[in-house]
């Protein structure tokens, strides 16, 4: 009996304790969870390790702002914060069970449904291109959509454009999720308190005619470069109106600022077209082009063909900056200074040129505004903490090279126009435009025309009826403008939105467009250069093109545009392009077939060069803040924009590229003010202006000026906005007042007075990247300087590494062995790399509370490293993919060889194979593979609910369920069909045939992909570059080979002008003593003589080179 | 008593678990067999559901040597060999015997734009990839030069299309071994 019992109580102990919640680790109701952590936080922060010069978050150096544990109870409303309705939206399991509780089940027929009449180009399987042009913002990239069966899979680059030149940004690859999105609508309506009723379209549009006959109609609509807006002024006029009555707006008014300076300097309403690679130094002041700028992708592809090596030489690039933004990352001299401080430091900088030697008018213009503005200038130094010296030291630099200046970012503040006005001088007085920038050939246009949204806010009483199309100034603009309240006053408000939007609240009409992927049009970002957009599927939800609308409607009205649909507009106002690019001998249609395979087409326009005017006389600065003390910043979110892209899940699911936080909104103070003020890491604050306040919670950012409280715009959306978007962090814009830039009358989003306070909670950020658990690793990140470089040298190869087995035959006698190359330097941690993997491998999107538990599912991260002083570190972004060891710690430990190593040098990944047993996860130390938690879902299409939406995934890569491994395999899929291509041509893969997911949409061109038994291939040159090296491999020159895991992958270290690993940049503001001293990595090159004799240079390759 | 009892006891709950084990382990097997293969032999060998439309490749393959490729157009070129779209139907059955039941089937859903719905026979699962075009194409393109019939079956002198192979992984890899073709996982699970 007694025995019994002891032995029933034994059993109880050992069982393991159920599984409760933890808080800032609820699990929702989606069934049992097996594997639910139940002894505390995930990743327990590692206090013995000792110290490295990298470290991954703040608080590893400032330590007092180490988070606290949570004390606040589950049932907290910064803890139970997180939709629901998203996450079960996004994560409910899948009814996997049904094979085994229903026996009697068959599998379900699966059904092959051929075409009707198949498209004569078409087959099954084999996929069809069309060249097009981005929609997801103004800057005009051309695209090459992929499309298979019909519907588009994967959207690259156009390599022939000018303005993407083969890349697309992160958004631009999630525009997929926006064409397929569950939210979209199906059918127009009309909206009223008693409901929505719909109806069909041929009904809406005489309905429409009817209602609007007679009627004040103004049209409210995005920002484009091409024959969009002449046409809607073609469609006002014939409404009665005239084209004032078109607005046009983007909340990015960088277009805005920088084209109305440059009317003010030259006469030239435009934005300058740069050229860095002709440039030696380009000095930002507060430039945010990697970020977000004017045309991401196009100043990406800029800047690395500046800030790359060339031979042994590498552009220089100086920064002054209040954020921490990914431009100012890259900086090899980085100065903080305060919050719009830019206007500040643009003028010292044109003092310090003024007192150097530099004539021309830009400089009596300099002068006198320097003259009128004595004050500012003579207080700068203090204000800014910087010293003249440096001024001076920069404007050396400037007068030295081909030089450019790049100003302004997105949170703008009074003074914005008037910095890119005195930027604009004081390119003139380096001799940059002509030279890196122009005007004169080839300038680009601006999308928008400047202060439309305060002429509409003026105007909108006259309006009957006002249409928005594409555009969302209830959420973009600050509430303090009243752009709200304003709405009510107009009597029809129609929402015409590709993505439903909070307009659609406000509207009595609300009629579903197309998305771009659907849509006919075109845009002219650079002048004279015209690119095509085309529809590459048929409108997948019942929307129409907003164009079409307007036309089917004035003909309801008779009083139509001689136009059958847009098309036909399109048609007509392409047909001065034939002349333009002097095309001879082909009719017009033959024209056009090939502008449309081709994408673009055109001849940039030049014009003689313009003169500086007389600006000083118009050069007024708003008040120049001089007091101290926390001023809030809101820039556009790198990814999400001004919201736009807030609705896509691969686009909260990046994170942003500093703080590598998903799915929220936080707020972003700096380290040692924040632990100053007590606060800690994931603090939930209380952020309060006089207008409003937020709640958010605390990133602590190195980098940040000390006064500086940062708090992205782009989330915030209401809950009941949408199942992605819906609840997801804060919206700022709540916190500003109603300013203006006095030129471009643009919001202010920059400058607020802020107070924050803490509010006793916390509330978990998902950032990605765990701090503590480096240490000091040697062999991640490496970093040299310019001058370290010249006497780098390796005398050993890489693959050199010891190795107990001898090599496979296999492998020997494999044709080719897949290797990458990333090169840090031009790495800008931008994220369209992690975008396009998701979108090419069907990696699903897991939502904030899987990401808090560790279980992202991305398959290539951008890990983000600091070094040196926390007020102003050195960083360095890295992707991380899977290595594809040789000597791979996840093979060895699989008990069903599930990973095993293909005889191309891939770690290959078997899903059907896998049982689930994450040995390989444990074992791999680069910590890349992927465990599928759930099936995770993406939507439900038709009349049955699909794992995930069938049409947005890629049919070439299988969908994985719950319960298996997966990793990156560097795109088998597409190595595979080269690999056919190639054998029916009866030849070898050449490099560039072939191109991975990352490799191919890299706006940094940093990942080059290609065949390492090809002696001759970008890689294999990479690979055998001094500065290459092999994540935790050590150094080979010195004996040292790391974990020995040989992959495949190798980095190439930084090249910096700056002290590579060194305690602290020149001239930084308000410096604090950092606890850092360079360590191993920028140990200097390659100690020759520990090298064995003999190792020199010739790398042993396996095969003979095939070329 | 429970101490006269416990062994007892003991033995009977192994009984009663070994009883549930040895019908769990049966029926688990069974069950999954009965799931995934719809044909009624063990590896699905035979499979012949019915179709939509009564078509017979004995009468096309067979009698009237119609080529394999001139309907599945695209297993040279593509993954899918393609099951041919309502048009190449049409294409001869515009004029060719309009009067039979069938034929006036698919006119009439090609009138109608509506798509045969046909049952998928030969069904890989989602992970495995066969590329048609490699191992269709001659051995001078580079491909395998197998005959259609070799995985499907004697299909020119089936009525009803049946699965010709059990298209199981043990038989890919088989004929792989015997014709030295790559082995690798990678080449067919990605």
């Amino acid at each position: 009996m007694s025995q019994d019992n002891t032995n029933h109580e034994k059993h109880s102990v050992t069982r393991r304790t159920p599984v409760t919640s933890i808080p800032g680790y609820e699990l929702t109701d989606r069934g049992p969870e097996v594997f639910a952590p139940v002894d505390g936080p995930l990743e327990a922060p590692v206090q013995d390790v000792e110290k490295g010069p990298l470290y991954m978050a703040a608080e590893e150096v400032v330590t007092s702002l180490e988070e606290a544990q949570p004390t606040a109870s589950p049932g907290d409303e910064a803890l139970s914060k997180t939709s629901v309705s998203r996450r079960d939206f996004l994560k409910l399991f899948s009814a996997a069970a049904v094979a085994s509780s229903a026996a009697c089940v068959r599998r379900p027929l699966e059904k092959a449904v051929p075409y009707v009449n198949q498209p004569v180009d078409q087959a099954v399987g084999i996929p069809a291109y069309y060249a097009s042009t981005c929609g997801e913002c103004s800057s005009g990239c051309g695209i090459t959509v992929k499309t298979s069966s019909g519907l588009p899979i994967k959207i690259e680059g156009n390599p022939e454009h000018a303005l993407s030149q083969g890349s697309t940004c992160a958004t631009g690859q999630a525009a997929l999720q926006a064409l397929f999105h569950p939210d979209r609508r199906t059918a127009p309506g009309f909206q009223a308190a008693t409901g929505f009723s719909t109806y069909a379209w041929n009904d809406m549009y005489e309905v429409l005619a009817q209602r609007l006959s007679g009627k004040k109609v103004a049209i409210f609509t995005n920002g484009s470069t091409g024959s969009r807006n002449s046409f809607y002024g073609d469609v006002l006029k014939k409404m009665g109106g005239s084209e004032n009555d078109l607005y046009t707006y983007e909340s990015n008014s960088l277009y805005e600022s920088i084209s109305e300076a440059h009317q003010m300097v030259f006469g030239v309403e435009c934005l300058p077209r740069p050229d860095m690679r002709l440039a030696k130094v380009i000095v930002g002041l507060g430039t945010d082009f990697l970020d977000v700028g004017t045309h991401p992708v196009f100043f990406a592809k800029n800047f690395a063909g500046f800030h790359s090596l060339r031979g042994t030489e590498l552009g220089k690039f100086i920064q002054f900056e209040s954020m921490m933004t990914q431009t100012g990352a890259k900086a090899d001299e980085r100065h903080v200074i305060p919050p719009s401080g830019e206007i500040v430091a643009a003028l010292l900088l044109m003092k310090a040129l003024v007192d150097k030697n530099v004539s021309g008018r830009a400089r009596d213009q300099a002068s006198r505004i320097l003259a009128t503005n004595l004050e500012v200038v003579n207080g700068g130094y203090e204000l800014l903490g910087i010293s003249k010296d440096v001024f001076d030291h920069v404007a050396e630099e400037l007068l030295k090279g081909p030089a450019m200046v790049l100003a302004g970012n997105t949170a703008f503040d009074e003074n914005a126009t008037m910095l890119q006005v005195a930027a604009a001088l004081i390119n003139e007085m380096v001799g940059a435009y002509g030279k890196t920038l122009f005007l004169e050939r080839g300038w680009m246009r601006s999308p928008v025309r400047t202060g439309d949204v305060t002429r509409f806010m003026s105007n909108a009483s006259k309006y009957d009826a006002v249409f928005f199309i594409d555009t969302n100034p209830v959420f973009s603009l600050p509430p303090s403008f009243g752009f709200e309240g304003l709405l009510k006053s107009i009597p029809m408000i129609i929402s015409m939105q590709s993505s439903p939007n909070e307009m659609d609240n406000y509207a009595h009409v609300i009629m579903p467009i197309t998305h771009a992927l659907e849509s006919w049009g075109d845009e002219q970002p650079v002048a004279g250069f015209w690119s095509a957009r085309q529809p590459v599927v048929r409108a997948v939800k019942d929307a129409r093109q907003a164009e079409d609308i307007f036309l089917w409607v004035l003909a309801a009205q008779k009083k139509s545009l001689p136009y059958a649909d847009y098309r036909a507009y399109l048609l007509d106002k392409w047909k001065p392009l034939m002349t333009l690019v002097d095309v001879k001998g082909v009719d017009f249609d033959t024209f056009i077939k090939a502008f449309l395979r081709r994408g673009f087409a055109g001849r940039v326009e030049t014009r003689p060069a313009p003169s500086v005017r007389d600006v000083a006389s118009s050069f007024k600065l708003s008040s120049v803040a001089t007091t101290k003390g926390l001023k809030l910043l809101a820039p556009l979110d790198p990814r999400l924009g001004d919201g736009r892209g807030a609705d896509k899940p691969i686009l909260q699911e990046i994170g942003d590229g500093m703080t590598t936080i998903a799915w929220d909104s936080w707020v972003a103070m700096n380290p040692n003010t924040a632990a100053k003020m007590g606060f800690k890491r994931n603090d939930l604050l209380l952020v309060e202006t006089a207008t409003g306040s937020v709640k958010v919670a605390l990133y602590p950012l190195p980098g940040l000026h000390a006064d500086a409280v940062v708090v992205n715009r782009g989330n915030g959306h209401s809950k009941e906005s949408g199942l992605i978007q819906g609840g997801v962090g804060v919206d700022p814009l709540v916190m500003l007042g109603k300013a203006v830039d006095p030129v471009t009358k643009a919001p202010v989003t920059a400058g607020q007075e802020v107070k924050i306070s803490k509010t006793g909670q916390i509330y978990r950020l998902a950032a990605m990247q765990k701090s503590h658990d480096i240490g000091k690793r040697i062999g991640i990140v490496k970093k040299y300087s310019v001058e370290d470089l010249k006497e780098l040298k390796r005398n050993r190869s890489l693959d050199d590494v010891p190795d107990l087995y001898p090599k496979l035959k296999e492998d020997e006698e494999a044709q080719y062995r897949w290797g990458m190359s990333v090169d840090l330097t031009k790495c800008s941690g931008c994220g369209a790399c992690m975008a396009a993997c998701a979108i090419e491998n069907n990696v699903p999107q897991v939502g904030r509370d899987q990401i808090l538990l560790g279980r992202e599912m991305h398959w290539i991260r951008l890990d983000r490293y600091f070094a040196g002083d926390v007020d102003n570190p050195q960083v360095t972004f890295q992707p991380m993919m899977c290595q594809q060891c040789n000597h791979a710690p996840c093979e060895a430990v699989c008990p069903v060889i599930a990973t095993s190593h293909d005889p191309e040098g891939i770690n290959s990944m078997t899903y059907n194979r896998c049982i689930g047993t994450r040995y390989c996860a444990n074992a791999c130390p680069y910590k890349v593979r992927r465990f599928n938690w759930w099936t995770h879902k993406w939507g439900v299409l038709g009349d049955r609910p699909q794992d995930r939406m069938p049409r947005a995934l890629n049919p070439e890569v299988t969908v994985r369920t719950r319960g298996v491994m997966e990793k990156c395999n560097f795109c088998a899929q597409r190595i595979r069909q080269a690999k056919y291509v190639a054998k029916e041509q009866g030849r070898l893969l050449n490099d560039g045939d072939l191109l991975t997911a990352c490799a191919q949409v890299c706006p940094s061109d940093a990942i080059v992909f290609g065949n390492l038994k090809n002696r001759g291939s970008r890689v294999s040159i990479e690979r055998a570059d001094a500065r290459s090296y092999l994540a935790l491999g050590g150094d080979p020159d010195k004996n040292e080979f790391g974990i020995k895991t040989l992959p495949n992958v190798s980095y190439m270290a930084v090249i910096a002008h700056r002290d590579p690993l060194g305690t602290g940049a020149e001239g930084h503001g308000d410096g604090h003593a950092p606890s850092h001293e360079a360590g191993h990595e920028a140990t200097a090159p390659a100690d020759s003589s520990a090298a064995p004799a003999g190792a020199q240079q010739e790398a042993p390759a396996p095969a003979p080179a095939h070329q | 008593m429970s101490n006269l009892f416990g062994p007892i006891l003991k033995w009977m709950q192994l009984g009663v678990l070994s009883l549930f084990l040895a019908v769990v382990s049966q029926a688990t097997p069974a069950s999954a067999w009965w799931f995934w293969t719809p044909g009624d032999t063990v590896d699905n060998v035979g499979y012949k559901p019915e179709q939509p439309i009564p078509f017979s490749h004995k009468l096309h393959s067979g009698e009237r040597k119609i080529p394999c490729e001139y309907c599945h157009s695209s297993a040279r070129r593509s993954f899918s060999a393609g099951i041919p779209s309502s048009n190449t139907c049409m294409g001869c059955h515009k004029i060719v015997r309009t009067d039979k039941p069938a034929i006036k089937q698919i006119t009439e859903a090609y009138d109608k734009n509506q798509p045969i719905e046909w049952v998928k026979v030969h069904d890989l699962p989602d992970f495995a990839k066969f590329p048609h075009k490699r191992h269709v194409q001659s051995k001078e393109q580079g491909g395998a030069g197998i005959q259609c019939q070799e995985c499907h079956g004697k299909v020119e002198e089936m009525e009803v299309l049946e699965q010709g192979a059990p298209l199981q992984m043990g038989w890919c890899i088989g004929c792989h071994k015997e014709r030295n073709a790559p082995l690798d996982c990678l080449g067919c699970h990605y």
